[in-house]
């Protein structure tokens, strides 16, 4: 109770910060008192922000010992550059599903930068795996000095991880906005106070709240022509495969993109070629897995896809690509290859029919499910032959077939009726 | 006699005359009727269908999942039916109209009860229409997930779905037409019992070991194993 008191008048007493630092990874204490710890090591009379995450569903109970440091640290905040605040409630009433939750987290923040008129704000969504106490500062950096609007991370990555950042989100926004950016949807990033205002305007304008900030972040930056940067660091702890719920995810994710794709259609169908950004720092070796996947059950998910879902895709795909899949339905496993460009084709084709509301748009991108495995399966089979290309290889050879196929998704967005081969 | 009788036949043949007289006005208001209806019929179909046609009504409705719709069709065009349909309404009311023409009671009647029915005809259409959009989505749905699953029997399921919702909105609809309730009932309740006990011994039966697999699942997760933690482990892919 005292507490909560000496956190109200800490924070009516704030009016104005540098940087706000929001700290949405489901940290420990500990971890959070390293945060503080290390944001008032910085150098400079920066004052910052910090919001940890208070919509946290079950916070983790504070150990005796984590609970004295947390409270060294509230009382040390008295005399630091460093404060704590509280989020405004932005969660939208009865949501529980993961990603309206997030959107609602990152959009409290910008509301929160805005409100402190702060030169930016920096969001610290994932865990790394090792994490150092500068990460924060590397991120918050190039931002402050005013090199850059969108501060993006660049994970050390193993090859089997961020499958759908690799094998649809990046390259698509790469083909479609002409920037290597090799994580857009973050989570970790830093956003400078120009994009901030660009993106609530922008929502409020529209009034869209389907809008995911995190989905538009990367697509405003490069259609506004602000200063997009990367930053090097070590592997990101991802959450392990949920296969019973795999189609949610694939939904979540890929709404959000397909709408930002439709807002933002006269911006990328301008560009024709892709650039790399700025990136800062030198990238990070990670120790390699040695445990190969599973790729039959993928394989029979495509089968059976195909076997059951051919009305669904066939509202969808055009019928050479639908040939396509059938051909690759009856290849044995150990020749199982999805080729680059079918890919891309199935990606834009879904973009496309998301766009024209061909069918409802859940059972739509839930629909694309089997399609994803069997792009999955396809590429752990790439990289399981001995002598294969190195991920890197692989994924700018993928990145190529988005940005070569680019001219079929302008063709097919312009004229969907006429063009259908 | 002779002069009586022959009286009688005029005196009947006079009241025939005179009856069929009364009844000539109300047949050409009938003919009348049905042939300004026809025309007008024809006027509304060809511009509902030319209408429907610049809408590419047919290949929508296939994609909104009512692509069965055109097998019941003429010509396998939805449109068609629609705008025969329309042109239909338009020559039955036509019809009432001319029937509601000729001065008797039996027509008043008549007309009156059709009248009537109207709205329960129009809301037992709703019912049905209702039911197959919603029949068709939840049908969809559930093959979705199913196929999302690695169910093998995702199309069993889905058309059990799907004709689970069917039925119920059949005996909907004739609940509402007044059309032998009482056997309708007990129609629906065999029918609908023995689809959702079929489906239940079919997927029963049919997932007893995908059951089996995830109790396994579940139970290895909940002990402290560490071999059970490995498993999940050894998984390499990461999606998110």
């Amino acid at each position: 109770m005292e507490t909560d008191t000496t956190q109200q008048q800490v924070q009516e007493s704030i009016d104005s910060a540098d940087l706000v630092v929001s700290i949405l990874a489901e940290f420990d204490s500990d971890s959070i008192a390293k945060v503080y710890e290390s944001l008032r090591g910085l150098p400079g009379s920066l004052r910052i922000a910090v919001m940890e995450n208070d919509q946290r569903e079950s916070p983790a109970p504070a150990t005796s010992e984590a609970a004295e440091k947390r409270a060294s640290a509230e009382t040390a905040q008295k005399n630091a550059a460093v404060f704590h605040v509280s989020s405004p409630s932005t969660k939208p009433e009865g949501s529980t599903a993961r990603v309206p939750r997030t959107s609602a987290a990152y959009q409290s923040v910008f509301a929160m930068a805005e409100k402190l008129q702060a030169r930016g704000c920096c969001i610290v969504a994932s865990k790394l795996e090792t994490i150092t106490p500068g990460w924060i500062w590397q991120l918050a950096q190039p931002l402050l000095e005013g090199e850059a609007d969108l501060v993006l991370p660049r994970y050390a990555r193993r090859k089997f991880e961020g499958l759908l950042n690799n094998g649809i989100i990046a390259p698509l926004m790469r083909a479609l906005y002409g920037k290597r950016v090799n994580n857009p949807m973050g989570p970790d990033c830093a956003i400078s106070q120009r994009l901030i205002q660009t993106m609530l305007e922008s929502m409020a304008s529209r009034n869209d709240n389907r809008r995911h900030p995190l989905a538009s972040l990367t697509s405003t930056a490069l259609c506004e022509n602000l200063q997009v940067t990367e930053v090097h660091f070590g592997a990101r702890i991802y959450p392990p495969a949920d296969w019973t719920g795999m189609s949610s995810v694939l939904a979540d994710i890929l709404s959000p993109v397909f709408l930002d794709m439709e807002r933002n259609a006269a911006c990328w169908q301008r560009t024709r070629v892709s650039a790399a950004v700025r990136a800062i720092g030198e990238p990070r070796n990670v120790a390699e897995d040695t445990a190969v996947p599973d790729t039959r059950r993928m394989i029979e998910s495509l089968q059976l896809g195909n076997r059951e879902l051919q009305e669904i895709w066939g509202l969808v795909l055009p019928p050479s690509t639908l040939f396509d899949l059938r051909k690759l339905a009856v290849l044995p496993v150990e020749q199982f290859r999805m080729s680059d460009e079918l890919w891309v084709r199935i990606v834009y084709d879904f973009a496309l029919a998301h766009r024209l509301r061909t069918i409802s748009r859940d059972h739509l991108l839930r629909s694309m499910t089997p399609l994803y495995l069997g792009w999955v399966a396809s590429y752990a089979h790439d990289l399981k032959v001995s002598g294969a290309a190195s991920p890197e290889q692989r994924l700018e050879r993928l990145s190529l077939a988005y940005e070569a196929s680019k001219s079929y998704l302008v063709s097919r967005w312009r004229w969907p009726d006429r063009f259908n081969p | 006699m002779w002069q009586q009788a022959k009286q009688a036949l005029v005196d009947a043949t006079a009241r025939f005359l005179s009856r069929l007289a009364s009844l000539l006005p109300g047949l050409v208001a009938l003919v009348l009727a049905l042939l300004v209806s026809v025309l007008l019929a024809w006027i509304l179909a060809r511009i509902v269908k030319r209408l429907l046609t610049s809408l590419r009504f047919d290949e929508r409705l296939g994609q909104w999942g009512f692509a069965s719709l055109a097998e019941w069709s003429p010509r396998n065009s939805p449109t068609i039916l629609i705008s025969r349909s329309l042109a239909g309404l338009v020559i039955v009311g036509g019809f009432l109209i001319g029937v509601a023409a000729f001065d008797f009671e039996w027509s008043y009647l008549f007309v009156e009860s059709i009248f009537v029915y109207v709205p329960n005809v129009l809301a037992a259409f709703l019912v049905l229409l209702g039911g197959n959009i919603i029949a068709r989505f939840l049908a969809r749905s559930v093959l979705i997930g199913a196929v999302n699953l690695n169910l093998q029997y995702a199309r069993f399921l889905s058309i059990g779905v799907k004709w689970l919702v069917i039925v119920l909105a059949v005996a909907m609809a004739l609940e509402h037409l007044r059309i032998a309730p009482g056997t309708v009932q007990l129609a629906f309740g065999i029918l609908f019992g023995g689809i959702v006990l079929s489906l239940a011994l079919a997927v029963g039966l049919g997932s007893k070991e995908f059951v089996t697999k995830s109790l396994e699942l579940d139970a290895k997760k909940v002990s402290t194993d560490p071999r059970a933690t490995k498993l999940v482990e050894e998984d390499p892919l990461r999606h998110l």
